[in-house]
């Protein structure tokens, strides 16, 4: 329901920073709106953190991107169906240094 | 504090870890990329110098040289700004500025005498310059925890610039 999770990368820059921890919690695909950052897996890419740039509630999708404009994201290998979508970002740790 | 204790237990616990990658591979960024530049400026005021004590006719051979050390003066010191903004803006992060609170001010010390040796041929001026971004080199260094040195560059001008100790 909820977990740890490590950031690696630095797509997401400044909303989270390499090596941050983030809280992560699987809710409902209908509680998932823009600006939200979700946690998903990709079959190529592994497990993604990406911000959500838009819901699609008809087709069940999210188009997850990144804040850094060379993010490989939904941008490249498209939307994110929400059976692979983890969960939301509830909590950034970030580290002092 | 929470993050303290989440850093403790990663050596015991593997936390699952997701990306949030580019296209290009990230990370890679060095201050020398500035310093030589910086350096160049102060070689070609120099160059500049002997040229004009040199005598002579300061005929068209002359203009031709002299002109080039001043391209070559203007294109490294932009050369040198471009670098450091490129690692102010995609390495430096918040938690750098503070731990390092002067670096805002220094970052843009470096801005302004990138323009003023572009202006000018004041060798003060280029030698602060160097020694600004030697500074910038240090603090650089600093936040990858890497120690530095400052030894005098293997060519002229051979002014003082800072190494990691890797």
């Amino acid at each position: 329901m909820c977990r740890v999770i490590k950031v690696t990368g630095e797509s997401l820059t400044p909303i989270i920073e390499e090596g941050d921890f983030v809280l992560v919690l699987k809710i409902p695909f209908f509680f998932l709106h823009n600006g939200d950052i979700i946690v998903f897996r990709h079959e190529t890419h592994g497990m993604m953190i990406k911000l959500v740039e838009a819901v699609s509630r008809v087709e069940g999708t999210v188009f997850a991107i990144g804040t850094h404009p060379l993010s490989t994201d939904s941008r490249s290998f498209g939307p994110v169906p929400r059976r692979n979508i983890i969960g939301k970002v509830i909590l950034r740790i970030r580290g002092s240094v | 504090m929470l993050y303290s204790i989440l850093k403790a237990l990663e050596n015991r616990i593997n936390f699952e870890e997701a990306k949030a990658h580019c296209d290009i591979p990230c990370g890679i960024y060095d201050p020398i990329t500035a310093q030589i530049p910086a350096l160049t400026v102060v070689r070609m005021l120099d160059l500049m110098t002997d040229l004009e004590n040199k005598g002579g006719e300061k005929g068209k051979e002359f203009h031709n040289t002299f002109s080039r050390y001043v391209t070559v003066k203007e294109e490294h010191a932009e050369k040198a700004k471009h670098e450091i903004r490129v690692i102010w803006g995609d390495y430096i992060k918040a938690q750098h500025v503070e731990q390092y609170p002067e670096l805002p001010a220094l970052t843009h010390k470096i801005m302004q005498a990138g323009s003023k040796v572009r202006q000018t041929t004041d060798r003060q001026a280029a030698v602060d310059f160097v020694e600004a971004i030697n500074q910038f080199a240090e603090i650089f260094w600093a936040t990858k925890n890497v120690k530095t040195k400052r030894a005098k560059a293997p060519y002229a001008p051979a002014l003082e610039l800072v190494y990691p100790e890797l």
